[in-house]
């Protein structure tokens, strides 16, 4: 549709800076006709597709080796392998969508899948040629599926979990827990215990609630979810204030550091936290990145199951999360060759073998099986996690909403507030109620 | 030159003793030095933590490094797509012609606010302030259109033309601040020995602002090789990224990042900047003081 | 006329104008110069009607509209604007801003003064010492701040290591939603590099008579400062406090980073652009962003103005 010309704009002014000014608007109006960029076509056949991703140097080598293998099975296209920072790459990633500029393949993130899929930016996977997901794992494909449309692809799988630090718990004189019985209650204990044993040089667990998965798991055990299939918050009041007070329980306890401490943990890089550098027995995490925070704590940790209301592994809410989601343009001029490279990355075992897990564990069940033993121990260690908890999980947990993106900042304003005692587990909650709901739209 | 319009008396005296004389400069050495090593605690760290396996350098407490773990250097130049060298490069190439730009362009603009009268002089001055106050943030969705309806997208016009047409108000602004610090009876002085418009800002104008356009050349060199924002929106290809777009690219906050080589190529991109500082300051002090003007 | 009276009046000389609107130091008037003037201003003009109106513009008309940067703007009038008066976080980011202006510019700039008159005459190795204190500044916005930054003062920081030893139990400084503006100021006081660089610069252009002159008279150091010193740097000191005055409202690197983007804890360091960031980018809502942009322009465009009102009274040109 046409912009309307401010009425503000003086007459004059608008003359001198027409040129500018026109073609500004122009665009911005999403109606200045094609740019496309420089992914096009040209007459001897040839195919220039252009492909976005976040991560950093090992990533960036291992997808440009996909590329490369890719390229020599397909002389005819070239693909653009475009890499940045995970905050750099949504800047970018809006500023190029909005200028009708947008790379053909897209690494997306659940946060902003529907952000742009709900506004027509992503292409409908499930009507694309050449794209096959017959050998998903069911569960895997839902995370990326709304409204009828798959406009995300599972890159691969995650699960939130609790690692443990296995060095730390025999030093303190603590047994590991049988992860597929505790109980909130126990979990609660056990830190405590850690923190005590550990006397001032660590603490037992990481607080839950640095990111709204906890809740999460929190909300389905207890009949509800954060989010619902058509888009709204799912979960109640009540039930926040109830994970609040599960929170303050655990800071009472000791189990968890103190409110400063977690409060600069929230934002700490891997490396830099307080699970790598060894101050905590256990902490809330993502499944994939026990490889990394292995690494970097330079011990070999371990995934529990998170802790459940009555201490039965199949009703602690855990679900297949898609780490990441190979996404297509919907203004993308070659959306069947963009569609088979995706193919390529998702099922060819070519690109398996290169690409492993560093994105997390393949959904397609042929590849994950043949990728395995070529794991190293901590990826190995968190696909088998994947594997087990696979018969235990509970419905797929619906991708949040246009706006939802920002629940994870929400949440961790308000558990600093709980933590510092600024505000009440009920205040709190009903805040972070009426916050969340101010920014669906 | 301007003794028509001074009078007064300065009243101070000093009464500093001859004792404190002698141990005035080893006090100040003594804090100039603690100061610098406050201020540089953060950076020796960096540094410190370059030479460091890249586990080992959040789990480390203390400064000192036993043995120096130089291989973060070679893996991080050879880590991304391209060697370090190229971004170097292209770096190089957006700061040479963002300076040159700065200090043509804005010196040209300085002198026309600092000492013609032209008319609308004041609102062009108001306006060249305006565009200093706008966050890049919500201009740089409409300049990334008017820029790609160009075709200027992963290419370095998008960075540099703009320099070339003055768009940094700042340096603007900087210059004018100094020309009017230059005695206008030098301006006279030239004019009546038959210099023009063009001859003066030549000759006496720009010899005598020096000061100025160094301060220009150093921010812009600084400024241009940190710029994040920009280059990555405008910097598609990994072959065309700089510096500070491929740095990023060593980190991840959610999963491994190479933290030694990205301090290690920090470090080696800091390097150039400090060189640049280092031979820019000189002639930060080539002011009038010591062009022979007194 | 001896050089010692030339001295004392230089804080009597004529106030400045508004604007370098008027020439002539011995009154003369000089003519318009329109030709001439445009031409110097050509490369400018051409930059200002093609780079920046235009997006300039763009965003204005943004900020009456509904953009959320995917599909073409609607038309809501002043929506966004009514908007600005009940949200709750921005007149909490407008609070942090405020503080961080007030209190962050006056320390740089003192301390960047006095550092630059320190180093500029007098001491021996004063290139070296320059560098040095330039160094920080030289880091800008690297990814690597983040990381120092909590090497300083994060709970088991440097800051803490050195309490301990005097036995004061330290705290997590950047996570305390009390402290963590603070550190941002200090982080901004550390870069003072930029303005210490302008004044060296500034002062450098004070002709040595006048000292020379000063030290006949037998004038000591603080003499020298107040009576010569400070009113001839009086155009760069104006210079540095509204640019930094600008740049301080403007504060969105060092916030950002430090934070991971989130201005936390708890919103303490959520500066304006960065929740204006944070709005637009974050939540898609580039048409609240933009008009959110316009309020800040007006706000530092108040400032600027009441700084060159001022600046008839305390600042001294020698044209």
């Amino acid at each position: 549709m046409r912009p309307h010309i401010p009425p503000t704009a003086r007459p004059r002014l608008r003359a001198l800076a027409a040129v500018a000014v026109a073609s500004t608007l122009l665009a911005v109006s999403a109606c200045g006709g094609d740019s496309g960029g420089n992914s096009g076509g040209s007459a001897d056949g040839k195919i220039t597709l252009r492909f976005t991703w976040w991560g950093g140097d090992t990533r960036t080598k291992m997808t440009q080796q996909a590329i490369e293998a890719y390229q020599k099975d397909h002389p005819n296209v070239t693909i653009k392998g475009e890499f940045g920072e995970w905050s750099g790459y949504w800047d970018k990633l809006a500023t190029t969508v909005a200028a009708n500029d947008a790379p053909d393949i897209i690494q997306m993130d659940e946060k902003y899948l529907r952000e742009y899929a709900d506004r027509g930016a992503l292409l409908d996977l499930k009507k694309a040629e050449g794209l096959d997901t017959g050998k998903f794992e069911e569960d895997t494909l839902k995370a990326g599926e709304f409204d009828g449309g798959l406009y995300g692809l599972n890159a691969g799988i995650n699960s939130f979990a609790i690692v443990a630090n296995p060095a730390i718990f025999k030093a303190a004189g603590v047994a590991m827990p049988d992860d597929t019985t505790w109980t909130w209650d126990d979990y609660t204990r056990i830190a405590a215990e850690l923190s005590t044993k550990l006397a001032g040089k660590g603490w037992g667990t990481g607080a839950p609630g640095t990111n709204e998965a906890a809740l999460n798991l929190w909300a389905r055990q207890h009949g509800e979810s954060l989010w619902t299939q058509d888009g709204k918050l799912g979960v109640s009041a009540g039930q926040v204030t109830a994970f609040y007070q599960q929170v303050l329980k655990l800071r009472d306890a000791k189990a968890i550091p103190s409110a400063e401490f977690v409060s600069q943990d929230m934002n700490a890089a891997l490396d830099q936290s307080a699970m790598a550098t060894g101050k905590l027995a256990m902490s809330w995490m993502w499944s994939n990145q026990l490889n990394a925070m292995s690494k970097a704590a330079g011990k070999e940790l371990k995934l529990l199951r998170v802790p459940s209301v009555e201490g039965k592994a199949d009703a602690n809410g855990s679900y297949y999360k898609g780490s990441m989601f190979w996404s297509i343009s919907s203004r993308s001029k070659h959306e069947k060759e963009a569609a088979e490279f995706v193919n390529f990355l998702a099922n060819n075992t070519t690109a398996g073998n290169i690409l492993l897990a560093e994105r997390g564990v393949p959904p397609n069940t042929e590849i994950r099986s043949a990728i395995t033993p070529k794991l190293q121990p901590a990826d190995a260690a968190s696909a088998k996690f994947i594997q087990d908890i696979g018969k235990e999980l509970g419905d797929p947990s619906p991708a949040p909403p246009v706006g939802g993106g920002q629940v994870e900042k929400i949440i961790q304003r308000y558990t600093t507030e709980v933590l510092f005692g600024r505000q009440t587990p009920d205040k709190a909650a009903q805040g972070f109620i009426d916050e969340v709901n101010g920014e669906l739209k | 030159m301007t003794t028509e319009t001074m009078r007064g008396t300065v009243a101070a005296r000093s009464t500093a003793g001859i004792g404190w004389t002698r141990i005035r400069p080893l006090v100040i050495h003594l804090a100039l030095a603690a100061a610098a090593l406050v201020m540089l605690y953060p950076v020796i760290w960096m540094v410190v933590s370059s030479l460091r396996p890249g586990n080992e350098i959040f789990r480390e407490p203390s400064i000192l490094v036993r043995d120096l773990h130089i291989e973060n250097y070679r893996v991080g130049w050879n880590a991304l797509t391209e060697p370090f060298t190229r971004y170097l490069l292209n770096s190089a190439a957006v700061v040479f012609g963002s300076v040159l730009g700065n200090l043509v362009s804005c010196s040209m603009a300085a002198y026309a606010f600092a000492r013609l009268e032209f008319t609308g002089k004041k609102l062009w001055f108001a306006i060249m302030l305006l565009s200093i106050m706008l966050p890049i943030h919500v201009v740089i969705v409409p300049q990334y259109i008017l820029f790609s309806q160009a075709g200027w997208i992963n290419t370095f016009l998008p960075l540099v033309v703009p320099k070339l047409l003055a768009t940094d108000a700042f340096f603007v602004f900087l210059m004018v601040q100094f020309i009017r610090g230059i005695p206008r009876e030098l301006d006279e002085a030239a004019r009546i020995d038959g210099c023009g418009r063009g001859g003066i800002f030549l000759r006496v104008i720009l010899p005598l602002m020096v000061p100025a356009l160094a301060t220009t050349t150093i921010f812009t060199f600084i400024w241009t090789w940190n710029d994040f924002f920009s280059q990555l929106i405008y910097l598609t290809d990994p072959k065309m990224y700089t510096v500070p777009v491929a740095l990023r690219a060593f980190v991840d906050a959610t999963a491994e990042s190479s933290w030694g080589s990205m301090f290690a190529m920090s470090v080696v991109s800091l390097l150039p900047i400090f060189l640049a500082f280092l031979l820019g300051q000189r002639f930060l002090i080539k002011g009038i003081a010591t062009t022979g003007i007194k | 006329m001896s050089a010692l009276g030339e001295l004392g009046s230089l804080r009597g000389k004529k106030p400045a104008g508004q604007l370098p609107d008027r020439g002539g130091g011995a009154g003369k008037v000089y003519k318009k110069d329109n030709l001439a003037a445009y031409l110097f201003l050509a490369p400018w003009l051409l930059g200002l009607f093609l780079i920046t109106i235009g997006p300039m513009l763009a965003s204005l008309y943004l900020s009456f509209t509904d953009y959320n940067l995917i599909q073409a703007p609607q038309w809501i009038g002043l929506e966004n604007f009514t908007r600005m008066l009940s949200d709750e976080r921005l007149h909490n980011s407008l609070r942090v801003t405020f503080t961080y202006v007030f209190v962050s510019v006056p320390l740089q700039l003192a301390v960047a003064l006095l550092l630059a008159v320190v180093l500029d005459r007098g001491v021996r190795g004063m290139a070296f010492y320059r560098s040095v204190f330039y160094l920080p500044s030289l880091l800008g916005s690297s990814v690597a701040i983040a990381i120092l930054w909590r090497q300083v003062f994060g709970t088991e920081g440097l800051l803490n290591q050195v309490l301990a030893l005097v036995g004061i139990d330290g705290k997590g400084w950047i996570s305390d939603p009390s402290t963590a503006l603070g550190t941002l100021v200090v982080l901004n006081v550390w870069t003072f590099g930029s303005p210490m660089v302008i004044f060296l610069a500034g002062l450098r252009q004070i002709p040595t008579m006048y000292y020379e002159a000063a030290a006949v008279d037998g004038a000591g150091v603080l003499g020298r400062f107040f009576r010569i010193t400070l009113p001839l740097l009086t155009p760069i000191i104006f210079f540095n406090l509204v640019l930094q005055i600008i740049h301080a409202f403007q504060s969105f690197t060092q916030a950002f980073v430090v934070s991971g983007g989130t201005g936390g804890p708890s919103d303490s360091t959520m500066f304006f652009t960065l929740y204006l960031y944070d709005r637009g980018f974050g939540n898609f809502d580039m048409g609240y962003a933009s008009a959110m942009a316009w309020f800040l322009l007006v706000i530092i465009g108040a400032f600027t103005a009441a700084n060159f009102f001022a600046s008839k009274y305390w600042v001294f040109y020698d044209d």
